[in-house]
């Protein structure tokens, strides 16, 4: 993903906007794409718990020698009252997924040190070694 | 829930190839292998899954049917155990080939790991219920173990929280709780076979 020569980690961000078109397929199939090619992706948007499954499954798929899997981080607020009565909103009321929160994926090979709080979540972004 | 419930009591009435199965899930070296050795051992007389320092060693659903439980009250109840692989993110064969294999033994097992990876998050739509287990030692608040949660609460499957290894000089279960306050969580040392009783009677009473 980063230009020829540069040694740097591309981090894109996808907005709400950009990802509301897209089938949750879709958007999976982008996000590993950009993310074998060292990307870190930030979504304007958070995955349920049965989407992060599916995206740990399709991880797995396109595992092997130079693509080692992913690292993801989920911001969303799932067990508050008030975040189930918006859900439930949304879902029942409205028929549309409720997605507040944002989604970052990226390369395990470039994200380390990955940190996860309730309301916090941190990595460090590394670009891999070149072997000799 | 209500369906869940009635396909307990439903199994529970019917016996035979219906017994309630129960899912060892967390990831990778959390104690799910021997975890399902102390209980088969304890109750089967019998292993179920090599346990191993390198992580992976489960690599397919292990299973052991009609286990089954007593309580010190005279309940009982026959389960289907399920030893799952560690689920995780990322399998990197490089991993591997630091606990000194063989670089085509690491490709090939890193393949197997991810293939295990699948089969245990498909099984998360037919478990009845689920043990998931962490190592006290270790931050269980990875977006791994909140999604194998999430997903669990979603379908509405009974889940007992381990907190494991408290043979351990850091462990600390407390960081279990703190993780997941919506859920019980029992204290045991899968290796020693600590509170491995309690685990039966909290089965039991769950369950039956």
């Amino acid at each position: 993903m980063a230009e020829e020569g540069s040694t740097g980690v591309t981090i894109e961000f996808l907005s709400k906007t950009k990802l509301q078109d897209k089938s949750f397929d879709e958007k999976v199939e982008t996000v590993i794409g950009k993310v074998k090619d060292n990307a870190v992706l930030v979504l304007e948007e958070g995955w349920s718990p049965e989407e992060e499954r599916h995206l740990i499954e399709n991880a797995m798929e396109e595992i092997d020698e130079d693509f080692p899997g992913i690292e993801f981080l989920g911001l969303t607020e799932r067990n508050s009252r008030i975040h189930k009565a918006k859900r439930m909103f949304y879902e029942k009321v409205m028929n549309e997924k409720y997605r507040e929160g944002i989604t970052i994926v990226g390369n395990s090979r470039v994200m380390e040190r990955v940190k996860k709080e309730r309301d916090a979540v941190s990595f460090l972004a590394k670009l891999e070694e070149e072997e000799e | 829930m209500i369906g869940r419930l009635r396909k307990i009591l439903s199994n529970f009435f019917q016996g035979a190839e219906d017994d309630i199965s129960i899912g060892i899930y967390g990831p990778p070296n959390a104690g799910k292998s021997t975890l399902s050795n102390q209980i088969s051992m304890d109750l089967t007389g019998e292993e179920m899954s090599n346990v191993s320092e390198v992580p992976h060693e489960t690599r397919a659903v292990e299973k052991k049917e009609k286990v089954a439980i007593e309580s010190e009250d005279g309940r009982s109840i026959d389960i289907n155990l399920l030893d799952m692989p560690g689920i995780t993110t990322n399998v990197d064969f490089k991993d591997f080939k630091e606990h000194g294999m063989e670089e085509d033994d690491a490709k090939g097992r890193a393949k197997e790991a991810t293939k295990g990876i699948v089969e245990a998050v498909k099984y998360l739509d037919d478990v009845d219920a689920c043990l998931v287990i962490f190592d006290s030692t270790e931050d269980p608040y990875t977006q791994v173990n909140v999604t194998i949660i999430g997903n669990l609460e979603a379908k509405d499957i009974p889940i007992l929280v381990l907190a494991n290894k408290t043979d351990l000089e850091d462990a600390d279960p407390d960081r279990v709780r703190d993780a997941f306050p919506q859920h019980p969580v029992l204290e045991i040392s899968a290796k020693e076979g600590e509170n491995i009783d309690k685990l039966y009677e909290e089965i039991i009473e769950r369950l039956s």
